[in-house]
């Protein structure tokens, strides 16, 4: 990162004060109209998918297309789907803190906010794809009155259970941790007594002492340190929904680093999204955010794309160097069976346009890299539909094969999950920094006096 | 949380250099209990003020053990001793499909009890605790010196502090 | 006992005119306590005194019943509802005691008939109530098998849309029904009996093969000075006609494919729709369990049919071909070999002659033809030819007969495989009777038709005239069990019994008689066909004396048994314990043994050769609703056919090169135009037919049927022209053109070669002759873990891919076993169909020319099961028993075991389908399995229920389990004794046995999931040296 040295993190010459001002303005001003708008438009997304889900758990399954053998579809899909996006925030907050990369500091905040509420998002779905989402507390070890009655922990289901709401737990835990100065900060400056309660709340008491500000950044660099392997683990296990079945075309070992790579790459993907949205909405940001942060990104995009890339590949050649029969046919209906057109979209979404990042002009321009990133978002969900769907629908036996019978309620379900994320993003956009306050702060002077630190 | 808060002389300086210059001197003259006030974790604030390296990677580490130990018991006693079911023809108790379980709750445990002994440590949740300077937390610097502190001496102190250039010298609850 | 009181209860909320009354199971104390409810009270005065004419109560009379035998009334099996309602005993099948035991199901003895085949059946009951049919392994002729339809017609007993009171319908000047109301007994019987008085009656039912049935229309009609005509739909008339040009006899023969080496068939399919195909199943594949010397079947298809699939050989022909075939066959026995004592024989060289060279017409190697001469002759006496059926029914159809009679008789086989007369005694099933008496109708010397027991008006096409000329009838009665297409040109329409509801018999061979008895009291206000002849004979004071002294149909019944029957078969036993014995047993007497006949060889010189040009009609019944009307039954419709894997609907088979001729793809609208009228119909592509063909089932196209059969495909009867009064089922010529709109077909299975996997194992009988074990690739599996001890039982089912037909008789019945819903056309196509058991279908070779494999698969309980790993809650365990449980009351519903099941036979209840049955259906279901909810995961469990059954039975009698003493529900229906269910551990057993055979295997055995379910490799009597490609490890597959 010799480069980012060179180039200044923040820009503008901007003083501890006027940090502290760009940053808390959208929580102490008025909504834009821009932001109501789009704020009512996933609030109704967000309604019509409550209702869409309460059809389906109130009439049944069958509504949606799966069916035999497809019994895992459009929910399933999803629901990886936000998953490996809330990846990239605990990546950015903890693996590059690690790494001492002083640029996270400024998207670390927001990229750890999409987590949360990507992994909200998620969470909804192996939940309510079981047939009688009612009983669903039955996955959790609880002592019963039912006699002996346990769950079964040889079941990648059941460790999903466990991967997945540590991980919830732990982000949110590491995201609101990182957000106690800052409420403080608000809470100082609050003029009315409501923000001041609310903030005072969230602050915990904070005052910033030394003594205090050692413990923290201790446990800090803890959350760091236990969020790394955690989120390299989530995403393993939830690969192993797949790789521990016995289905051609899911029972690979490649699978986990395989949907690690996946994950960080579409969450990069949805971080730079988010980020030239935030950046168009509060132009202030720009400062903070800057286009090397930007460009940044894209280069990781760009070789998470090669690795995913190169799993797809393999993928291949070892399904021809096992001389597998089922493995075999599995592959290369993938590509030109009935839904070769789904895994060539994946193929060119995913590891065909990225490539344009290696030009710099294209990395930092902002419209084409936001809509190169738009294109990953949709390669990933086409990454897994393409996992599960070719897969269950070409096993074992030709006689039970067949074809996902997409209906009307998946688009609907697809499409409202996304309602349930902008909502809650664009609510924590107004009432939480969107930038770390205290993060920035120590790194402002980056760039401008050479050779110090 | 009631708890009593401490009487005593505070500064407010307005560039990180200056604190730590302060901070430092502040502990040369001889007081312990004092403390900085810090709108973010200045560099070398622990050296200038002498705060050891914090103790709480120990709990860390002991709650992480515990809680893979705790995965462990939970999966072999629930599908090997409580209830032993042929699942698969698998054996009982199939160590390798248990491990997922135990290193999620050894991050669990370690995540979740380091938070709340940091809660613990710095006695929060303090609720609306007196504040010295509202700007102490977006832009501004202090040093707080408790009035039981070796050696106080209200005049001496400020003396200090005007020597130390701070902007701002008061009286203050802390 | 919460049982009956749920059914009280339904039965309240059904009934609208009091207000519903609570009655919680919760709070209900004593029988007693019901006897206060002054309801109750008026239900047993109904009940117990007989008023005439029975309680109006007609909507919901059967759950009173229902209540009532809960309370052991059910021994009071009430007869067929006469006036007079005294009480007889039916016999449990050796069960002791008599009395109706709570929870344990009791068996009857009975009979049914399909119009064609009659079975010898076991049905179980269970509170008074049928809920399953058996065979009954003791019978001569299906020793315990059952076909699809023997299975589902129990359902049909409880069609909602049965007729429940004696309606009449409104007609007006075009005869066309106008409106339906209910009628009463008296009025309609005086008005007939006044009817009646004015001679010209007429009696059409269809084939009658009861004794009883016979006697009673029989003095009916002498009274009356009536004509009885029977028709089918499916008549045999064309074997009847040839027998009597060949022998002089018109009477059916019996077959006996049990002592043929050599089978050839031409469009006879016997193991699917032909005669008696249950039988002829267990008779082909008893002969083919001997495998070092199994008979060889050489068929002659021009629909692709079951007989086709099962052929060691199959030569595809259109039905212009089938006399060439046999003819050519002579010519090359007779007149090139010389054999036989025909040979030499002028007359019989002139008429052979033009059949010189008809191998290479049929473009086959004539040395496949002199092979299978050659085969014919070594065989002489233990070979067997033959013909018939829809297929065959051009307009050559009886010359197609003698060349066949001819042949048999040249081969020694008549009275050898043949049994003249022997089989199905006075079925008299005829179009040219039905055409005289259309005639008659048109000239009005007939005044009065009752029909019974047939659908001409559905079955018959138009130009035949005969609903045109009903309606110049009149009067005009219909018995039968709802308001169908002929019942509604009827002026009354008469409930009759279900045939689960009366007292009958059959005779299903010469000399063999079976009973028939009921099984529950009649639902509904009906009235058997005898007790109302004998009602308005007894009426109109005509008739002989058994016909008008006789209280009930039952008494009469006896009498034939008694003077007719119990003479020739009695073998001297008193009458009372004859009859005792026949209860029991079920049947009586065994067929009479026959001799070689002597044919008439001047009926050969008719026999001329055929030329057709373009594409030829083949019309032909499917198995699961042969005639059509069966077509209200639910499980029917959803029943993929065996062949095609299609169910809802029917279509236009056509080859592969001819679809590729006219781009057609599957599903596309086909318009097909012969003799003048056009339809409608979607193309099916079925590889291994005649490029000339266009092959249509029938039995579709109800109006009349109910909800569930009406509107289900296109009535293709329409499309049989008549010629001399007798129908063109085959061979017309027709029109096809391609409209190219888009219709789609209902097929559960996806893909239909087996990719050069290892599922169905093959080989030839010279392979298995050099090892038994060949064309399968044992794999080398190991496991890391110490596998589970079984001690105690340890339950296994072997299935001989070399015995099973692919009848589907073990789907239906794993069906009405299980309570496993149907769940419609729609959901078909969207892959939610839920059958525990399915038959898998493969084509293997040439697809042009493809042959078939089946293979029931169910789920495989393997030892080391895949689904049983991933479920997070536990809910699909393994037994201490070796069987793969499924804890419904505990599946979330993840569907993980779904996916991770590598056979897919897992099903998954994605709507509350239990809901949805409508009343009085739910009575249909098994009390011993549970009714699955929405959201659960269900699949085969062996019929655990069955296991336990018969467990706690041997442990009250305190002895060791048999094996055999019980088996499951598909094993049970199997007519060819595929599937066999058994105790692995026992040594002794079957099932063991057949585990330790070298034609054993695992299905995917190299995934080491260590099934339960094991298979028994095919092989194929085709003097091929080997398989054709397709198996072991190499990748050629057939057509997909």
């Amino acid at each position: 990162m010799s480069q980012m040295k060179r180039n200044p993190l923040v820009l503008g010459r901007k003083s501890l004060k006027d940090i502290t001002e760009d940053i808390v303005a959208p929580v102490e001003s008025f909504p834009s109209k821009g932001w109501l708008g789009l704020f009512l438009s996933a609030k109704t997304l967000f309604i019509f998918y409550i209702i869409t889900l309460g059809l389906v758990v109130s009439t049944g399954m069958g509504l949606l297309g799966v069916n035999h053998p497809n019994a895992w579809g459009t929910m399933i899909i999803t629901f990886v789907f936000w998953i490996g996006i809330g990846h990239a925030g605990t990546l950015i907050s903890a693996i590059l803190f690690l790494f001492r990369q002083k640029w996270r500091t400024s998207v670390a905040r927001t990229a750890e906010a999409m987590t949360v509420f990507a992994v909200m998002t998620a969470g909804l779905f192996p939940l309510l794809h079981t047939g009688r989402p009612w009983l669903d507390f039955w996955l959790f070890p609880y002592p019963n009155q039912r006699g002996p009655l346990w769950v079964n922990f040889r079941s990648p289901l059941l460790w999903d259970v466990f991967a997945v709401s540590t991980y919830a737990t732990v982000s949110m835990v590491f995201w609101y941790i990182g957000m106690v100065p800052d409420f403080a900060t608000i809470r100082d400056r609050a003029k009315n007594k409501i923000r001041y309660m609310m903030y005072g709340a969230l602050s915990l008491g904070w005052r910033g002492t030394a003594k205090n500000w050692s413990h923290y950044e201790m446990v800090y660099l803890l959350l760091a340190g236990l969020s790394t392997p955690l989120v390299l683990s989530v995403h393993t296990i939830v690969s192993f929904d797949f790789a521990v079945s016995n289905l051609p075309g899911w029972h690979t070992t490649i699978f986990p680093p395989y949907f690690v790579a996946g994950a960080i790459f579409s969450g990069f993907g949805m971080v730079v999204t988010l980020m030239t949205l935030v950046r168009i909405g509060f132009p202030e940001f720009k400062n903070y955010i800057t286009l090397d942060h930007m460009e940044v990104m894209n280069k990781i995009i760009m070789a998470t794309g090669l690795m995913v890339g190169y799993a797809y590949g393999s993928e291949f050649f070892v399904a021809w160097y096992s001389g597998n029969l089922y493995e075999r046919a599995v592959f290369i209906n993938r590509a030109f069976g009935d839904y070769g057109w789904s895994y060539w979209c994946m193929i060119s979404c995913n590891v065909l346009i990225p490539q344009l990042f290696w030009f710099k002009k294209i990395r930092r321009s902002i419209p084409i890299m936001f809509v190169i990133s738009i294109f990953v978002n949709i390669g990933m969900w086409f990454e897994r539909f393409v996992i599960t769907v070719t897969s269950l629908h070409h096993d074992f036996l030709p006689s039970s094969w067949g074809n996902y019978a997409w209906s009307p309620y998946d688009t609907a379900i697809l499409a409202g999950s996304f309602g349930m994320f902008l909502t809650l993003f664009l609510l924590y956009l107004r009432l939480f920094p969107a930038i770390s306050i205290a993060e920035v702060k120590p790194v402002i002077n980056v760039g401008y006096e050479e050779g110090k630190h | 949380m009631a708890q009593k808060y401490k009487i005593g002389t505070a500064a407010i300086f307005s560039t990180e250099a200056e604190v730590l210059k302060a901070a430092a001197a502040v502990r040369s003259a001889g007081f312990q209990k004092f403390d900085a006030i810090t709108p973010y974790p200045v560099h070398g604030m622990e050296e200038a003020c002498g705060i050891q390296r914090s103790w709480i990677p120990y709990v860390t580490f002991v709650m992480g053990i515990l809680g893979c130990l705790a995965g462990w018991a939970l999966t072999w006693w629930t599908s090997a001793v409580s209830w032993p079911l042929n699942i698969g023809g698998k054996p009982f108790h199939s160590l390798p499909a248990f491990i997922p379980i135990m290193f999620e709750l050894t991050v669990l445990f370690a995540a979740l009890s380091s938070v709340a002994v940091l809660l613990w440590a710095c006695g929060l949740p303090k609720i609306n605790p007196p504040v010295i300077h509202p700007d102490l937390t977006s832009h501004k610097f202090g040093i707080f010196i408790p009035n039981d502190d070796s050696g106080y001496d209200e005049r001496k102190v400020e003396e200090l502090f005007r020597g130390l250039g701070a902007s701002e010298i008061k009286k203050a609850e802390f | 006992m919460s049982e009956m009181n749920q059914h009280d209860h339904d039965h309240e909320n059904h009934d609208h005119s009091a207000a519903p009354k609570e009655r919680d199971s919760r709070y209900w104390l004593s029988l007693d306590q019901w006897a206060q409810d002054p309801e109750f009270q008026k239900m047993a005065e109904q009940e117990f005194q007989s008023s005439p004419l029975r309680e109006s109560d007609g909507e919901d009379g059967w759950a009173r019943r229902e209540f009532l035998k809960l309370m052991g009334a059910s021994l009071a099996m009430a007869s067929a509802g006469c006036i007079r309602r005294p009480v007889q005993k039916i016999i449990p099948y050796n069960k002791q005691p008599e009395e109706v035991t709570f929870a344990v199901s009791n068996f009857y003895t009975s009979t049914y008939f399909d119009g064609s085949e009659a079975l010898g059946l076991l049905v179980r009951t269970r509170e008074g109530r049928p809920l399953k049919i058996e065979g009954n392994p003791k019978h001569p002729m299906n020793l315990g098998g059952t076909s699809v339809r023997a299975q589902a017609h129990i359902l049909s007993l409880y069609d909602p849309e049965r007729i429940k009171t004696p309606i009449r319908n409104l007609l007006n000047k075009t005869k066309t029904n106008r409106d339906t109301i209910t009628a009463k007994w008296e009025e309609i019987d005086d008005a007939v009996v006044k009817q009646l008085a004015k001679g010209g009656v007429a009696i059409l039912t269809g084939s009658v093969n009861s004794p009883t049935g016979r006697a009673v229309i029989g003095d009916f009609a002498q009274a009356f000075g009536a004509r009885h005509v029977q028709w089918e739909p499916l008549a045999h008339e064309e074997i009847r006609e040839g027998q009597k040009l060949s022998y002089g006899d018109d009477s059916l023969p019996f077959y006996r494919f049990d002592k043929a080496k050599v089978i050839v068939s031409v469009d006879a399919d016997f193991l699917g729709t032909w005669l008696m195909p249950t039988t002829f199943s267990r008779q082909f594949s008893k002969a083919r369990k001997d495998i070092a010397n199994m008979p060889k079947l050489v068929a002659f298809d021009s629909a692709y049919s079951l007989t086709g699939a099962n052929a060691d050989i199959r030569v595809r022909i259109k039905p212009s071909q089938q006399i060439a075939v046999v003819m050519g066959l002579a010519h090359e026995i007779i007149v090139k070999k010389g054999q036989t004592r025909f040979a030499g024989n002028a007359s019989v060289k002139s008429a052979l002659d033009p059949f010189a060279n008809v191998a290479s017409q049929l473009a086959l190697e004539p040395a496949l033809f002199t092979k299978l001469a050659d085969d014919l002759i070594q065989n002489r006496g233990k070979s067997l030819i033959v013909a018939g059926g829809l297929p065959t029914l051009t307009a050559q159809s009886q010359d197609l007969q003698v060349a066949v009679n001819f042949l048999n008789s040249a081969l020694d086989n008549d009275g050898a495989t043949v049994e003249g007369k022997n089989g199905l005694p006075g079925v008299g099933a005829s179009y040219s009777a039905l055409a005289s008496l259309v005639n008659d109708l048109n000239k009005g010397t007939i005044k009065t038709v009752i029909i019974h027991g047939c659908n001409p008006v559905y079955a018959l096409p138009e130009e035949f005239g005969f609903a045109e000329a009903l309606k110049k009838a009149e009067m005009v009665l219909y018995t039968g069990d709802r308001n169908d297409e002929t019942g509604r040109q009827a002026h009354f329409v008469i409930p009759d019994h279900h045939s689960l509801e009366s007292w009958g018999d059959a005779e299903i061979g010469r000399g063999v008689y079976s009973i028939h008895q009921p099984t529950i009291r009649p639902m509904y206000d009906t009235r058997s066909l005898g007790l109302t002849l004998m009602t308005w004979a007894y009426m109109a004071k005509r008739g002989s004396k058994r016909l008008t002294t006789y209280e009930t149909y039952y008494d009469f019944l006896r009498s034939v048994w008694k003077e007719e029957i119990h003479p020739k078969v009695g073998k001297g036993q008193a009458f009372e314990d004859f009859w005792e014995n026949v209860l029991q047993e079920g049947f009586a007497g065994s067929l009479a043994d026959s001799s070689a006949r002597n044919f008439k060889l001047e009926a050969l010189s008719g026999v001329k050769p055929v030329s057709s040009q373009g594409y030829e009609l083949v019309l032909y019944p499917t198995i699961a609703l042969g005639d059509g009307r069966l077509a209200n039954v639910p499980w029917l419709q959803e029943l993929p056919d065996p062949v095609t894997k299609i169910c809802w609907d029917n279509y236009v088979c056509l080859s592969l090169a001819t679809a590729e001729k006219m781009h057609v793809r599957e599903g596309h609208l086909m318009e097909i135009s012969v003799n003048g009228k056009k339809h409608k119909l979607p193309a099916h592509i079925q590889p291994g037919l005649h490029d000339d063909v266009l092959a249509v089932p029938v039995g579709y196209g109800r109006t009349a049927a109910g909800k569930v059969g009406n509107g289900i495909g296109l009535n293709t009867y329409q499309m049989v022209s008549i010629q001399k009064g007798l129908p063109i089922f085959a061979g017309a010529k027709a029109e096809i053109s391609n409209t190219k709109m888009k219709y789609q077909l209902a097929n559960p299975q996806g893909h239909h070669s087996m990719e050069g996997r290892q599922i169905v194992v093959e080989a030839t009988l010279k392979e298995y002759l050099k090892d038994p074990g060949a064309g399968m690739h044992k794999h080398h599996v190991f496991s890391i873990w110490p596998a589970h001890a079984y001690n105690g039982h340890k339950w296994g089912m072997a299935i001989d891919l070399n015995s099973c037909t692919g009848c589907n008789a073990c789907a239906v019945a794993c069906q009405s076993e299980n309570n496993i819903p149907v769940v419609g056309k729609k959901y078909v196509i969207q892959g939610r169909e839920m059958h525990w058991l399915r038959v898998d279908r493969y084509y293997v070779g040439d697809p042009a020319n493809a042959q078939t494999v089946f293979q029931p698969m169910m789920c495989q309980h393997c030892a080391t099961a895949p689904c049983e790993t991933v479920c997070p809650v536990a809910a699909t365990v393994h037994s201490s028993e070796g069987l793969n449980d499924m804890v419904y009351n505990r599946c979330v519903g993840t569907r993980y075991c779904s996916n991770n099941c590598p056979y897919k036979v897992r099903r998954f209840n994605w709507f509350n389908y239990a809901k949805l049955i409508e009343k009085p259906m739910h009575l249909a279901l098994n009390p011993d399995v549970t009714v699955r909810v929405r959201g659960v995961m269900e699949k085969c469990t062996m019929c655990v229920h069955r296991i336990k059954a018969g467990k706690s039975k041997a442990k009250l009698e305190n002895r060791e389990l048999q094996d055999g003493e019980f088996t499951t529900a598909c094993a049970q229906a199997c007519p060819t004794d595929a599937i066999t269910f058994g105790d692995i551990n026992n040594p002794e057993s079957r099932v063991a046995k057949l585990f330790a055979e070298k034609r054993q295997y695992a299905v995917l055995e190299e995934f080491h999931t260590a099934p339960n379910v094991r298979y028994l490799s095919k092989i194929r009597n085709d003097d091929q040296e080997t398989r054709p490609g397709s198996h072991g490890h190499d990748s050629k597959g057939g057509h997909s």
